[in-house]
């Protein structure tokens, strides 16, 4: 019991980092994925194609090599990023990629009736969008937005790869110091109560949006 | 003076040419029928007069001013986007599928439109909306949601919604086709009511009696073109041509 309260100051400065990133990712990502998703879905074919092939470098590498690539790749040809932004960027560029998906299977799972409803009665396509369609789509994403808010917590840990001190770090050199495993389960410990947080709060939003069917 | 003018109106789906020269022409106060098998092109004509769906060649002109006309080299050249958007309004449409937005409660369904569109104020939107509920019976139901209510009552908030902007002419794509049977009668009751009130209509249905007894015209369409016109009561009950004959014999047969 001493160990672990020992351990705490440690894991806690970790765990604020994690979170610090988490953070400010989930309030980037968010709101920028729905962009995303409608130049996915514009009709301008240089933006969908942009898009497009933007989604694809971004889904389809993985995350550990983008971050090294914008923290190491960017070094080497002079521009100098601290370690934070560089992850941040990292996250961001790769989150947004794959919740920009999730927001269009989102749009284009609403009944074309919708869009021809909002139309006829004279809305134009930003309150088509912002009163009639999104306001439905979020209530079909909230599942598949929970499961990527999940695996962005535990992605987190990926930074380690750049030197971050954040929650599994920090587990990871006490582990080592002190040839011990009860580190690993205390960081264990913390990311489930990170993603009970989550769970319980999307659970709330799904009641949320019961209101109508 | 024709309220809506619709001229050699054609219409592909890629190579699948569904409407082939239709030409319509509705008064003021008229209520018009047209009745066909389906893939006639029926609905997509309706759809064409709201600019749900573009004309290849053609004109449409509503109210004395053109929707869409013929442009110099024979292909349909639509007016300026922001006359189209003044002319639609001008026209109400009502869904097969009602089309509410589930998201918001009756009442915000009739509001909406009006406060965004047309800036009415919030007090004013409601007294029409309220007034609109009430005359299509659903005055009881301005806070439920749109899955509280049966097909019918659904149905009918979309033709008060329809109603709260205020159109001069009114369009129903197959209003009843998505109705249980005991549901249809609310609906068609409404629409009559309409009539009554001499509001301009244009109904594509299925409902031969409802044809019948309310429109002062109908037009039988088939594969693309209008096959025969006339009084209700002539197309209805003394066709001329053998196609008219054949698809009445078959829906009424069904009955």
């Amino acid at each position: 019991m001493d160990y672990i309260s020992s351990l705490m100051p440690f894991m806690l400065e970790g765990t604020v980092i994690t979170l610090k990133l988490f953070f400010l990712t989930l309030i980037i990502v968010l709101p920028l994925g729905v962009f995303m998703a409608l130049a996915r879905l514009s009709k301008f074919l240089p933006l969908n194609g942009l898009t497009q092939f933007y989604i694809w470098v971004f889904r389809g590498t993985p995350l550990l090599l983008q971050l090294l690539f914008i923290y190491f790749g960017l070094g080497t040809i002079g521009i100098m990023i601290d370690r934070f932004s560089a992850a941040l960027v990292a996250f961001v560029l790769n989150y947004t990629a794959y919740l920009a998906e999730v927001y269009r299977s989102g749009i284009q799972s609403i009944d074309q009736g919708q869009f021809e409803a909002a139309d006829v009665l004279g809305l134009n396509r930003w309150q088509t969008m912002t009163r009639i369609i999104l306001p439905q789509m979020i209530k079909r994403v909230l599942p598949p937005i929970s499961n990527e808010i999940i695996n962005l917590i535990k992605d987190t840990s990926l930074v380690y790869a750049i030197g971050i001190s954040e929650l599994l770090r920090v587990a990871k050199i006490a582990a080592v110091r002190d040839a011990i495993f009860v580190p690993f389960i205390v960081a264990a410990v913390f990311y489930l109560v990170m993603t009970a947080v989550i769970q319980q709060t999307f659970k709330w939003l799904e009641n949320h949006y019961a209101y109508y069917r | 003076m024709h309220i809506l003018k619709a001229t050699d109106v054609h219409k592909k789906f890629y190579h699948n040419e569904v409407l082939k020269g239709i030409s319509m022409q509705v008064k003021k106060g008229e209520v018009i029928a047209i009745i066909g098998p389906s893939g006639s092109g029926k609905s997509t004509f309706l759809r064409c007069l709201n600019r749900l769906e573009r004309i290849d060649r053609g004109s449409i002109e509503i109210e004395g001013e053109y929707m869409v006309k013929n442009g110099p080299e024979g292909k349909a050249l639509y007016s300026p986007e922001k006359d189209i958007a003044r002319i639609r309004l001008k026209m109400g449409m009502v869904f097969q599928s009602f089309n509410l937005f589930p998201h918001k409660s009756v009442m915000e369904n009739l509001v909406m439109a009006p406060m965004l569109v047309k800036k009415t104020d919030l007090k004013e939107a409601r007294e029409t909306a309220m007034k609109y509920l009430e005359k299509v019976g659903m005055g009881q139901n301005a806070l439920s949601y749109p899955f509280e209510l049966s097909g019918g009552m659904q149905q009918r908030v979309a033709i008060a919604r329809a109603l709260c902007m205020n159109p001069d002419i009114m369009c129903f794509d197959e209003p009843t086709s998505a109705l249980d049977p005991e549901l249809t009668g609310e609906v068609l009751q409404v629409m009559k009511d309409l009539a009554n009130e001499h509001m301009t209509m244009v109904v594509v249905t299925h409902e031969i009696g409802f044809a019948r007894e309310v429109a002062d015209r109908v037009i039988f369409m088939d594969e693309g073109v209008i096959v025969e016109e006339g009084h209700a009561e002539d197309v209805i009950i003394h066709p001329r041509q053998i196609r008219t004959k054949e698809f009445l014999s078959k829906v009424l047969m069904a009955r």
